[in-house]
Order: C-alpha cells, then structure tokens, then sequence
C-alpha cells in the first residue's frame, strides 16, 4: 500500500510523523499501531513527565495518566512536564495541558487519584501498554499484579539519587517473568529513601523515563527486542549501565494468577 | 578469587569497590563483608537471616533463585552483585 492510499493519515499526520515512517522498523504500519495504541501511565513526576511528553509527541492515540499529587515547587527541578504556572495545580491537569501542547491529536485521560484493586484492573485492561512511573512500592506491586491478571505489557523504572534501574515484564507471554519474580512484595518493609530525603539528579529520571517511553513504542509498534528478564540499572555518577539477568519464579504467586 | 560489589544505594554501609572474597558461597562472601561492615546486614538480610525481599543477588550477572543463592556454591570466578529495588518515580 503506498502512503496516498493510508485513510488514516492526513498530509499533517504524515509529515508530523514523517521521521518514524522513514525508519524501516517503524514504518506507515507500525505509526498506525502507535496512533491506534491506549497507554496507561501511572505517576506523573519525574519519569512520568518524559514518558507523557514522548509518547504524546510520538503521536500515542490515547494515554490515561493517573496521579493524585499536586505541582510543588520541589518538582520543578526535574518533572518538566510541570511549569512554574502550574505550581498548585494538580499535576494531571498540568500534564494533559503540556501533552495537548505538544500534539493536540492525542486523546488524554487525566485520574487525579491514587489507583489501586478493582479500578485498576479496569484501567489496566483497557489499555495496551502500562508505564509504572510511580514514586512507591505498593503501587508497583499492585500495577504488576493487574499486569499479570490481565497478561499486559509493563514497562518499568525507577530512579533515586543517581541510581536508575528499567526494565519490562511482557505478561502476554507465560516465559515473562513478572515483577513479583525479581522482588517479591514484602508487605510494605521496603524503603529505599524517598527524592524527599536523599535527592535525585535530574537528567537522570529523563534519562530513564526516556527509555522507558522508548520501550513502550517498541512494544506497540513490534520493533526489536524488550529487555524482558533483564533489569538495566544505570549509576549516573559514572554513567556506568549493568545489565542483569532473572527468570521467572516457578514459586511466584503473582504469576500463578496468569491466565 | 570470587568478588563481591554492592550498588550504590547500599555503599553508605558496605565497602564502596569491589572487593576480593576468600569464600565458596554468597552467604559466606557476605559473612565476610558483615564482619567489616556490621551494619549492613540489617540492610541485606531479615531478622531470620534470610534474604531481604527487595534485595536481590546476582552472580556473574544472573539472578540464582531466592531460596538457593545464599547457600549454592559459587565458582572461583564469581562476581557477586548484591542491589535493591529501587522506587523513586
């Protein structure tokens, strides 16, 4: 099919687009898959602004972004999503305004609340690709475990410090391991200090959150290869990557609920 | 002779390089570097002596299962990793 016949693609859309198209492991088919894809995209702070901004540029159809916090002057030095005039505002809010900014074509929906149990099951159900930008670890379980439910793709990372970690559990597929499989949910033990009490550079949750919005545009466009089983952390003071290797916990009862 | 190393998070307790271990398991390696750096154990492992959760062991880049890894045996060439989740956001 040449481009001129793609109803889905005005003159605009195509050349907003034109520098994915041109790239062979994008392409007219996989731009469509992008612009078709619903992301859900938990916490909007730090990774979550670069993850929103990415995907909204790269012309995601619809992303549901959830967060219950509201814009502190504290964020500003690293979440630019958020801008001084929104100090106060609530950071969805703030978020979906710099997403309409950046591409007015995406469809934004914007939860200002904490999402846990039931509602996430829904919302994760409905979405093709989850983003855990989330600033704690009940979250992360719960997100991973609604994942796991529903067998959808998770990308996650984490950033404190000048310490990064990334990587993407694909529960559409049983050999994945989950979350659960690398840490097991300790009921609430972990601590691994909040930004609050020892900082976090700011290029580094770009840093991440840029990889982390890169592997979710893999996943929905079917480019390469996922860092599936294998936790990518990154020590900014030496700008030193590791790559490390886990599998799935034939023990781990997260993973016992997959369909 | 196997080594051990500990990720950044964990360097305020535990030595800041990697260091060599005279020792045939992940548990007796830590042994080792808790006899220096006292308190780290309580960052590493429960009051049961087990693995904490969001703690994680790697040797020679790959994740031993949590029930195997503190007492498996290690080749001389191990490279042990020890790291945390982390959840900043």
């Amino acid at each position: 099919m040449s481009v001129c016949e793609l109803p889905d693609f005005s003159d605009e859309s195509l050349l907003r687009y034109s520098r994915h198209i041109l790239l062979p492991e994008v392409g007219i088919e996989g731009q469509q898959a992008i612009g078709a894809a619903h992301v859900l995209v938990v916490g909007m702070g730090g990774l979550g602004s670069p993850v929103a901004m990415y995907l909204a540029a790269a012309g995601v159809g619809r992303m549901t972004i959830c967060d219950d916090d509201t814009v502190e002057l504290t964020n500003l030095q690293r979440q630019i999503a958020h801008h001084q005039a929104d100090l106060g505002r609530l950071k969805v809010e703030s978020a979906a305004a710099e997403i309409a900014r950046l591409n007015p074509e995406v469809q934004v929906e914007a939860l200002a609340r904490r999402v846990s149990d039931e509602p996430l099951q829904a919302l994760v159900a409905a979405a093709d690709v989850v983003v855990d930008c989330c600033d704690n670890f009940p979250t992360r379980h719960a997100l991973n475990a609604a994942c796991a439910r529903m067998a959808k793709p998770l990308v996650s990372g984490a950033a404190v410090r000048f310490d990064g970690q990334l990587s993407v559990f694909d529960l559409r597929h049983a050999e994945s391991p989950c979350y659960h499989c690398l840490f097991p949910d300790d009921g609430g033990e972990a601590n691994d200090g909040p930004c609050a009490t020892f900082g976090v550079f700011a290029p580094l949750v770009g840093i991440i959150g840029s990889m982390q919005a890169a592997e979710a545009l893999k996943l929905l466009a079917g480019i390469g290869e996922s860092p599936v089983g294998r936790l990518l952390t990154l020590d900014a003071r030496s700008m030193q990557w590791r790559s490390l290797k886990f599998k799935r916990d034939p023990d781990c009862p997260v993973c016992l609920q997959r369909p | 002779m196997p080594t051990i190393a500990f990720t950044h998070h964990l360097q305020r307790h535990a030595p800041a390089h990697t260091v060599a271990v005279d020792a045939n398991s992940v548990a007796a390696a830590l042994n080792l570097v808790f006899a220096a750096y006292p308190a780290l154990r309580g960052y590493v492992m429960d009051e049961h002596s087990h693995l904490r959760r969001h703690v994680a062991v790697f040797v020679n880049g790959a994740m031993l299962r949590r029930g195997d890894v503190l007492s498996n045996p290690i080749p001389p060439d191990a490279e042990i990793y020890v790291m945390q989740a982390l959840s900043g956001g």
